[in-house]
């Protein structure tokens, strides 16, 4: 028969219902659909709790019933102290302070509960597996260990892959390659003598690992919290304004206009000679003879080229790229350099030399008359 | 009960004999498809130098790993048999025979060592940049372009003007052909099997690839790169003529533009060419009523900034990718099948009336997408800015479709 505990929630599942159907009536629209899916999602959570309460005859145990001295939740071991309510409880107080605070302490938080509550609940279901306690911790190992070592593992990992980072990027560029040496030396040497001591303890490998796990962490988080060095940045092209009119920006920076992307591959080398001859070597041409007035690139195509100043004086490139429409002209150059440098400039025509009014070509500002044409077939 | 277990176990046989049944001739099949005649891109059939050294060295690295193989198989197989389980007590467990494990350490170094010498070679033979031509090769979704070096001169042959073109790369025969291969849009790969290796086109990147074909004729090949929907129907073939012949192809290419006949079909198609094709597609010199030159725009309209330039449309002998014919199957059997004396003077008529496939072209225009697939649905393209990759559906009426097939006729 029904008990009194599944009478008052098939009674609330009841409510629920004729309070979803009054709502459904009463209020229209979106509100009107989300208030009814609320009030039924509560009828089948109090349905869901009236059955299992109806199925269970409310938890009690008649005392006839037999074995039930052996069965009932009475009769089972306690559950033994567990660290992981105390850490539940922690998750939960970051969701609130991560609610009103930063976002990532929300989301650690919520990490933090569902791990909680996962282990709390494998640990309560495991303890309670036989009476066999050995058992019982095998059955949980048998559960979680497929998680957590490839969690733990991929966490401790990324500490250390971080920490590493954060001590390489905090000093001088000078020191980093003598810092990996040394650390990829000792952790060799460590591991060679470890190998050869065969008798070596456990409690030993494991204190040497711990004091150099903590080293790492440590020195990674005194390098996160100096922050990284200064990293100097070049200029890549220079305001137009220059481009055309020639003449410096000030101080010439060499390594100015040298993306690595660009140096990887260019269509063509461009040389100012010493006698101020602007030649185009185009790559693919293995010639050293073969100099080229006119390049050809592909249209829409980002392609790049290497500037080779050969002259006397400190000069730049300009790529004059076509007045297309009722555009302005498009003007690049790269960063004024010095005699036997090199500079690299990367442009994109999306049109045919026919599409614009005005001509597609590579010029050096101040040397009149010499220029390389571009051809977009 | 000993009934019922006899069927379920006789079913079970069945089953398994279906199986193997299955697993054979699947197993047979493939085997035989390595007899196939008709493989127009079978890499082991090499017709170029650079083929035929990558060839040479898979040839000569699989016999020594067959060796190697049978050598390993026979002592596995002896194992197997000679040890198998009779019964008989598990013999003594030795752990650690260093002789043995120093042997079995310094005997494959040897052999990859051995392997290394004509590996390295022929990576270092295959990367020579020498070469009597160079042509860019640029992929996007989903063809290729090929543009030849203005002022530059092609296996003896001078480039005095620009050519562009897509699906057929012409080279002249036993000549050295650096490919500057790059992508406008995605990673494709770029990749003629007779003739080479293949080679990524990635964008923002310049890759070479030498090719070199030991005498006139038609090589295909493929796409090998995933570049997305279409990529299955992202074809490409080189043609290669003698000098004479690759002569009379860069003359042709870089004639001037021949405007069709006044009141003809043609000339309405050239206005109708005008009217929906022009925005992306280039004919070289092509003028408006008022003179002035038609440009097409194409990076307004294609992610990848481009479409073929249809300037000499029927000199090339297929469509889309190189995907349908532009020729009946009888005039490319002939084509493909022609000996080398014969070859360029057959490809250099181009599309002939009678060869024309005209079906294929009308089904073409009428609707595109519905050939090859293609991101070109309008309602689709918030994502791209309303650019598509690849030819939409023109909505082209009939009498439309048949002007342009007249006007595109002509481009040779």
């Amino acid at each position: 028969m029904f008990t009194t505990g599944s009478k008052l929630f098939f009674g609330a599942t009841g409510l629920s219902v004729a309070g979803a159907i009054v709502f459904a009536i009463t209020t229209g629209g979106p509100t009107g659909l989300m208030g009814t899916i609320g009030l039924l999602s509560l009828a089948c959570i109090f349905g869901f709790l009236g059955g299992i309460n109806f199925f269970n005859s409310d938890g009690n145990v008649p005392a006839m019933q037999q074995g039930v001295q052996y069965t009932s939740s009475a009769a089972q071991r306690p559950v033994g102290s567990s660290m992981w309510p105390l850490i539940a409880s922690v998750g939960f107080g970051g969701l609130v302070v991560g609610a009103v605070s930063k976002p990532v302490v929300f989301k650690v938080s919520v990490v933090v509960v569902i791990i909680a509550t996962m282990e709390w609940m494998v640990q309560g279901w495991s303890e309670r597996a036989s009476a066999d306690a050995g058992y019982n911790a095998s059955v949980r190992k048998r559960v979680l260990h497929p998680l957590e070592f490839p969690i733990l593992g991929a966490l401790g990992l990324g500490l250390i892959v971080y920490s590493f980072s954060r001590i390489m990027l905090s000093v001088s560029k000078e020191a980093t390659p003598w810092i990996f040496l040394a650390i990829g030396t000792i952790i060799a040497v460590g591991a060679f003598m470890f190998a050869s001591k065969r008798r070596i303890s456990r409690g030993t490998i494991l204190g040497v690992c711990t004091i150099g796990a903590v080293a790492l962490l440590g020195a990674g988080v005194a390098s996160a919290r100096q922050g990284q060095r200064t990293i100097e940045e070049h200029g890549t092209t220079a305001g137009s304004a220059l481009c055309l009119e020639g003449g410096t920006e000030g101080e010439i920076d060499d390594h100015g206009s040298q993306d690595v992307s660009a140096k990887s591959n260019v269509i063509a080398n461009i040389y100012l000679e010493a006698n101020d001859d602007l030649n185009a070597r185009i790559a693919g041409f293995t010639d050293p003879e073969d100099n080229f007035d006119t390049i050809t690139v592909p249209r829409s195509t980002d392609v790049r080229i290497r500037f080779h100043n050969e002259s006397n004086s400190p000069q730049r490139i300009t790529a004059r790229l076509g007045t297309f429409g009722e555009e302005s002209e498009v003007v690049m150059c790269t960063t004024a350099i010095n005699p036997g440098k090199e500079a690299f400039l990367s442009f994109k025509i999306p049109k045919t030399n026919a599409a614009t009014s005005t001509p597609l070509e590579l010029q050096v500002p101040g040397v009149e008359g010499k220029t390389i044409a571009i051809v977009v077939p | 009960m000993e009934q019922s277990k006899n069927m379920v176990s006789r079913s079970c046989g069945r089953r398994r004999a279906g199986r193997r049944s299955v697993a054979l001739a699947v197993g047979v099949g493939v085997l035989l498809a390595g007899c196939a005649k008709n493989a127009p891109q079978d890499t082991f059939q090499p017709e170029g130098k650079n083929a035929r050294l990558i060839d040479g060295l898979q040839r000569e690295l699989f016999y020594i790993s067959g060796v190697v193989g049978l050598i390993v198989f026979a002592a596995v197989g002896y194992a197997v048999w000679k040890f198998k389980d009779r019964g008989q007590e598990i013999p003594e467990q030795t752990h650690g025979n260093p002789k043995l494990e120093i042997l079995l350490t310094i005997l494959p170094a040897v052999i990859l060592a051995v392997v290394a010498v004509p590996s390295i070679a022929a990576v270092f033979e295959l990367d020579k940049k020498d070469n009597d031509c160079v042509i860019n090769v640029t992929g996007q979704q989903w063809w290729w372009e090929y543009d030849y070096v203005q002022g530059s001169t092609c296996g003896g042959v001078e480039i005095t003007k620009s050519i562009v073109t897509s699906g057929e790369l012409v080279i002249p025969a036993d000549v050295d052909v650096l490919l500057r291969i790059t992508s406008r849009d995605v990673i494709h790969s770029y990749w003629i099997p007779k003739l080479n290796g293949k080679r990524d086109a990635v964008p923002g990147r310049l890759h070479t690839l030498r090719m070199q074909a030991d005498k006139p004729g038609l090589y295909t090949g493929q796409c090998t790169e995933f570049c997305g929907l279409s990529h299955a129907r992202m074809r490409q073939a080189a043609v290669a003529l003698d000098k004479a012949d690759f002569q009379t192809w860069v003359t042709n290419q870089t004639a001037d533009y021949v405007a069709p006949e006044a009141d003809t079909l043609a000339a309405a198609g050239e206005g109708t060419f005008q009217a929906q094709c022009s925005k992306c597609h280039q004919i070289n010199d092509l003028k408006n009523s008022a003179g002035a030159p038609v440009l097409a725009a194409p990076d307004l309209y294609v992610v990848s900034g481009a479409a073929p330039n249809l300037s000499h449309l029927m000199t090339r002998t297929a469509i889309a990718g190189w995907t349908f014919d532009l020729i009946s199957a009888e005039c490319r059997d002939r084509l493909w099948n022609a000996a080398p004396e014969d070859f360029g003077a057959l490809y250099l008529k181009g599309v002939t009336p009678e060869c024309f496939d005209e079906a294929t072209l009308r089904t073409w225009l009428r609707n595109s997408p519905a050939m090859k697939p293609m991101y070109a649905d309008p309602a689709k393209l918030a994502a791209t800015g309303g650019k598509t990759r690849g030819m939409p559906n023109l909505n082209l009426t009939e009498d439309q479709i048949d002007e342009l097939v007249a006007y595109l006729l002509e481009r040779k």
